[in-house]
């Protein structure tokens, strides 16, 4: 498979009376777009607001972050199964608005997580500081469920990505890169002496405000299956999940994970990079025990020699890690897991809630529980009283003068497991 | 406090999901609950068949206190 991504470079939102994008600004006209959200009966209200980097801003809760894209040429749309029509991406080209993203906030159904600080000392620890963002704040109608909430605020930032991605269907691109993957027997008469890697990308999948959909299923009610790694760049995964925001994938994290890019980027050099197999995270010990199974014999069917496995979230998702890392180890499959680390405020605890000598190889984005301190921003958007019950916060998270005092899993990608942001550890 | 309360002297049976972890923090004896969200019940069931459910589970729990065991043992 072979896709182009034509990325336009965005620096700077304006909100007006036009939807465009003209010399690196991109306009929103948010009547037109409002419009189209409150189609869906479920939502009350939508209201916009555009934060920049460096500014002082906070944005608390973040339900998902999306970068705005748009399939110019080759089969099937972005976001398949979900906003447009089934059918298989990742191949010919897509055209990519580089620089901003849809934030989407309001009352996130129970839990409210995930904070993005535009500056000071949070926003060190969110990549999404670095982008000019066009928050949504969705409030939903009286009386719904909580499931069609949370459906009504995922749809809505789905939607209006895909509005704004639409505005880039007819630009040049400021520059374009291409991904090509080979076929498992191509790949292997091309690349005969390269390792044959594969990636192992485990999705949270665990019920409400904790499911990732794939072409729209629902990944815990699939088994483990093969992507071709440039599916995920035209949003064949999807986030629904934001629950202990930090080391949770949102939309953008799919769309951009560092784990396909990197290993793309050396597939025919050092690796050959055989594909991606996901798998999912359930809350039944018996799904952790068939997916694992699965995930290991897919990893064999391909003749792995190597395998990266990223997990998503922490606590039991970490015995499925085990579980995926131990099997595939057992199958003389080299395994190194990404994971981070809850290892108590102080550093001293144990990091994972599971842990096995096989697991001899291991990244970690940084310990959640470290705890921070935010300083009062000038302008909060969303619901600031969330700080008290988020995970990572406690009563009293939230102090008079306006600044945070919480772990650091209260922020948005702060210990992405995808390796998305800069902490690590030694 | 499975370990913290075995330490005092008193057997402890650890129900729970995730078998694995408890394995891992060293339970010795362990019976395997339905799911992490319900973990002594099942939603998909009426109340009288998930009262039976639980019922079963805790005299398998309250067996499980009264076997001697040499090795972390799973109860399954």
């Amino acid at each position: 498979m072979r896709l182009e991504l034509g990325e336009i470079h965005i620096s700077d939102i304006k909100l007006g009376d036009c939807s465009k994008v003209d010399s690196g600004t991109l306009y929103v006209n948010v009547e037109e777009l409002r419009a189209l959200l409150l189609e869906d009966e479920d939502l009350a209200s939508v209201e916009f607001d555009v934060v920049h980097p460096g500014e002082s801003v906070r944005v608390i809760p973040v339900k998902d972050v999306i970068e705005p894209r748009v399939k110019v040429e080759g089969p099937g749309g972005v976001f398949p199964g979900v906003i447009s029509k089934v059918g298989t991406v990742g191949s010919g080209k897509t055209h990519v608005l580089k620089g901003c993203a849809v934030v989407t906030t309001g009352k996130v159904v129970g839990f409210q997580e995930g904070i993005i600080d535009m500056t000071g000392p949070g926003a060190d620890y969110t990549p999404f500081s670095k982008l000019h963002n066009l928050v949504m704040i969705c409030e939903p109608k009286e009386g719904i469920k909580q499931h069609q909430h949370e459906h009504a605020i995922r749809m809505a930032g789905l939607k209006a990505a895909t509005y704004l991605g639409e505005l880039a269907r007819t630009l040049t691109p400021d520059e374009t890169k291409v991904y090509e993957t080979s076929g498992v027997m191509s790949g292997k008469e091309k690349y005969p002496d390269l390792p044959r890697v594969g990636y192992v990308l485990m999705l949270q999948s665990q019920g409400l405000l904790h499911d990732t959909y794939v072409y729209g299923v629902d990944m815990k009610r699939s088994m483990p299956t093969i992507l071709n790694p440039t599916e995920t760049m035209d949003g064949a995964i999807l986030s629904g999940n934001c629950v202990s925001a930090c080391d949770k994938n949102t939309t953008y994290h799919h769309l951009n994970n560092p784990v396909i890019h990197d290993l793309l980027e050396q597939h025919g050099k050092t690796i050959n990079f055989v594909g991606v197999i996901i798998t999912n995270e359930n809350v039944y010990l018996m799904d952790k025990e068939r997916s694992s199974d699965w995930s290991t014999k897919l990893a064999s069917f391909l003749e792995l020699d190597g395998a990266l496995v990223s997990q998503e979230g922490f606590g039991n998702p970490d015995t499925d890690l085990i579980m995926n890392c131990k099997k595939l180890e057992a199958a003389g499959i080299k395994t190194v897991i990404i994971t981070d680390e809850y290892a108590g405020q102080d550093g001293a605890s144990q990091s994972l809630a599971d842990a096995d000598p096989a697991a001899n190889a291991v990244v970690t984005g940084g310990n959640a529980n470290m705890v921070i301190h935010l300083p009062k921003m000038d302008k909060v958007i969303g619901h600031p009283e969330a700080a008290n019950i988020i995970a990572g916060g406690f009563d009293g998270s939230l102090e008079a003068d306006g600044s945070i005092t919480a772990e650091l899993q209260v922020i948005t990608g702060a210990t992405n497991e995808m390796g998305f942001n800069k902490l690590s550890a030694r | 406090m499975v370990k913290e309360i075995e330490r005092a002297g008193i057997p402890v049976v650890h129900i729970c999901t995730v078998t694995p972890i408890s394995l891992t923090v060293g339970a010795n004896r362990i019976v395997p609950a339905i799911a992490i969200p319900h973990p002594l019940g099942n939603p998909a069931l009426t109340h009288e068949e998930e009262f039976d459910l639980r019922y079963k589970m805790v005299e398998k729990a309250l067996k499980a206190l009264e076997t001697p065991v040499d090795d972390q043992t799973v109860f399954d």
